[in-house]
Parts: C-alpha cells; structure tokens; sequence
C-alpha cells in the first residue's frame, strides 16, 4: 500500500491530471483527501491550461525581418553604432591619461639609484680639479653662475619631479658661461652651494603636448628668469 | 561528425522532401547552409508558443513580442553553433526562459512593481495583495475575464524561480525532463519547483479552482 505522500507525488507527476496511474486511482478512491488532494490538483491544471493563449501579431514575420536584417547589418558596422563611438573615446582618453601620469611620474625618463647618486656625489667632490683642463663639451648640462666665470667641473642634476623631489637624472657636464644657457637645453640646474642669490633662466616647462609659455607684460616667453638663492 | 550529419541533413531537405515534412534539427541545418525558408518555417511551428510562454512570465503581450522575435534572432545568428544534443524545442524555450528572465531581472532592478505588489515576502520577492473581489460576476465573458486574468495574476506574482518551471509544465506541457533540461536543473528540483508552485496557485485562485 502506497502512503498518501507517495500517491500525491505521482498524482503531482502525472502528464494528465484526469488520467491517473491504476494504483493512484484505487487509493484516491480510498482515500478521501487524497481524493480531495487530486480534484484540487487537476482543477489547477485544467485552469492554468485552459486559459486563453495569446498568439503572435499578424506581422511578427515582418517585423522579425526587419529586426534579423538590422542584425545582419550591424555585425561589420557595429563599430558605427554611436555606443561604440564613446567606447572608443573613453579607451583614447584612458591611454592619454595613462602616458601622461606616467611621463610626470619619470616613468620615461631614467632614475637614480642610490649607488649612482653616490657616485654623483663621489664626482661632485673629485671632478673639479681632475678635469679642469679639459674643453668645454657642447651637449653638457647647465649651470648658471654668475660669480663663477671659469670653467670647472660640476655635478649637475636635471629632470622631472620623482616623488616631491625634482631630481632625477643626472648629467655630469661642465660650467659654461652664462652665455651658453638656452631654453633648448630643457633642464634647470641649482647646484647647491654655487647658484647664490643669481638669476637663473628658467625654460618654459611643457605637461604633455601642451607648452605652458610665460606671460610677461603680454609677451609670450620660451623662458624666464628665476631668482634662486641656495 | 555533427557538421557532416547536418550537412547530410541539408542535401536531404533541400531534395525530394518538403520542408514542412523536415524536423527541427533538419531546419536548423538548412538554416546553417544560409536558406531563408527553413527560418520561416522554424519561426512558423514556434513563434505562437514561444509568445504565449514569454507572456505568461512577463504579463506584458507587447514586451513578450520583442523577446519572442529577440529569441528567433539568437536562433538564427547563432545556427552555426547549434548542436542536437537534444531537443530544438528545449533549445528555444532556454533562449526564451533566459530572456523573459533577464527581462524580470531588470525590471526588478527598475523597481517596476506593480501596484498590486506592495509587500514583499521573506525570500524578498514581491507578493501580490489580492483581495477577494465579492462582487457577484453575472455575465460569463466577464467572469472567463475575470478568471483569465486572476490567473495571470497569480503566476506574475510567483517568485521568479518558480515561474518558469509552472508556465513550462502547466501552460505549455513540457515534460519534467525537458524543463529540467531548459532550466538547467535537475529532475528533482523541477518536481519540487512546481509542487511549490502549485501549492501557492492553489492559495491564490482557490475561488476559481
């Protein structure tokens, strides 16, 4: 003898509720609330079934047409479609963005490591009177001096801001007279020590592909004048 | 194996047979070699069940329209990768269950409830307050609306993991296999699905049951 769970599981599974397996009936009919149990059951069926169906619109083949040529077409000119437009501006902006951070950071540039700035401060003592009689070399670094007119050698650090400091890269040059500072040598020498209270010539400092030129009196400058006191 | 037997399939539907006397696994192979009718023909056998299914998950006839096509288009585009592992009828109604699915998703994100849906039960799904309407029904159009749309009702407001298993047993007459195979789940989990179901249907169209 089944039990009634066992019955109401397979009144429960049964494809048609008005027709039941042989065994489920003789206990329906044995049982009254199993009995009730499979009036309720196949009253819900019957009533979920028997609703009314709604159907497709006369002209869902047309518009499915439509829809499936739409999709078509958008498969080799989806990067027409103006979602992909801002898809495409926000990747540009993310690289820019990107290679500026990393070109302010020194990320392009090389960097000292705590053996080279030894070394720089090794040279910075040894050099001036070891190369003093050397020529002048043209590419070297730049330092301004106004109180040192001679030729000597000196440590000179130029480059971008690496953590709150700016230096960064070094150069090992010479001292050349005022004469031979120009903005195109793209770097700021403060030598500590030997600057004193002078004017030094600043070239215009460049963020990106964009030059911030100095204004002065309404006049654009490539560079300008700094006082520095070390 | 499988290409070569669509490809087989294709040669011999587009032969002697007609395409109406072609199953659905031959359509969608011919559908794979680019022919137009066969999509017709598919779209014809599927698109009044697949629309009846998606409106009684989403009780919305125009939204279900979208998806009911939206579903025909994935059938379509997506031929290439059919595999008759098993029935086409099953593979339809997971693409349709999937969207109406997503569609209850979204609009429950959207906070589309229904004004008959002010409460929400323990799980956190919306529960429908329907009141007994005592009003004595005396024309029978009016109480087959009535009922039509108590029914409606009733099934929008079961939770959205019960939903699709009833409509696919009680509505549309699938088996528990083939439910489990378009949900995902397994047989077991079906049966209690429904057995659920049922017991809250019960509760809420016992007036008309």
């Amino acid at each position: 003898m089944n039990s009634c769970k066992s019955i109401r599981e397979l009144i429960d599974e049964a494809d048609n509720p008005n027709l039941l397996p042989f065994e489920v009936s003789q206990h329906v009919d044995a049982c009254r609330d199993c009995e009730r149990f499979s009036t309720e059951r196949a009253g819900l069926r019957n009533l979920l079934g028997s609703g009314l169906r709604v159907t497709a619109p006369m002209n869902f083949d047309a518009m499915l047409a439509a829809r499936l040529a739409e999709t078509r077409n958008r498969g080799w000119l989806s990067w027409l479609v103006p979602a992909n437009y801002f898809r495409l501006g926000a990747a540009t902006a993310g690289v820019a963005a990107l290679v500026m951070v990393a070109q302010y950071s020194g990320l392009f540039s090389s960097s000292l490591t705590p053996s080279q700035q030894a070394t720089v401060a090794t040279t910075k003592s040894n050099q001036p009177a070891a190369q003093s009689t050397q020529p002048p070399v043209a590419d070297a670094g730049i330092v301004a001096d106004n109180h040192v007119q001679r030729e000597r050698v000196t440590p000179i650090v130029i480059g971008p801001r690496v953590g709150s400091s700016r230096l960064a890269a070094v150069t090992i040059g010479r001292v050349r007279p005022r004469e031979t500072v120009s903005s195109d040598d793209l770097g700021v020498v403060l030598v500590r020590g030997q600057n004193g209270g002078s004017d030094v010539q600043m070239p215009t400092v460049s963020l990106g592909a964009q030059p911030l030129l100095y204004v002065s009196a309404g006049k654009q400058q490539s560079s300008r004048n700094v006082g520095a006191s070390f | 194996m499988t290409a070569v037997t669509h490809q087989a399939q294709a040669i011999e539907l587009s032969g002697s047979r007609s395409i109406e006397a072609a199953n659905d696994h031959e359509l969608l192979a011919a559908i794979r070699d680019g022919d137009e009718i066969a999509f017709q023909e598919l779209v014809r056998r599927y698109r009044n069940p697949i629309t009846n299914f998606v409106y009684r998950m989403l009780d919305d006839y125009d939204r279900a329209v979208e998806l009911s096509q939206e579903t025909f288009i994935r059938v379509y585009t997506s031929a290439s990768r059919y595999q008759a592992n098993y029935s086409f009828s099953t593979y339809i109604y997971r693409i349709a269950t999937n969207l109406a699915i997503s569609e209850l998703r979204r609009r429950k994100r959207r906070k589309m409830v229904s004004l008959f849906s002010p409460y929400t039960n323990d799980d956190g799904e919306a529960v429908e307050m329907d009141p007994p309407d005592l009003n004595v029904l005396q024309d029978e159009a009016l109480i087959a609306n009535e009922r039509r749309h108590a029914v409606a009702r009733a099934i929008t407001s079961l939770p959205q993991k019960y939903r699709a298993a009833i409509v696919l047993r009680d509505v549309e007459g699938l088996s528990y296999d083939q439910i489990a195979e378009t949900l995902k789940l397994s047989e077991g989990t079906v049966k209690s699905r429904i057995n659920r179901a049922r017991n809250l249907l019960k509760e809420k169209l016992s007036a008309y049951i």
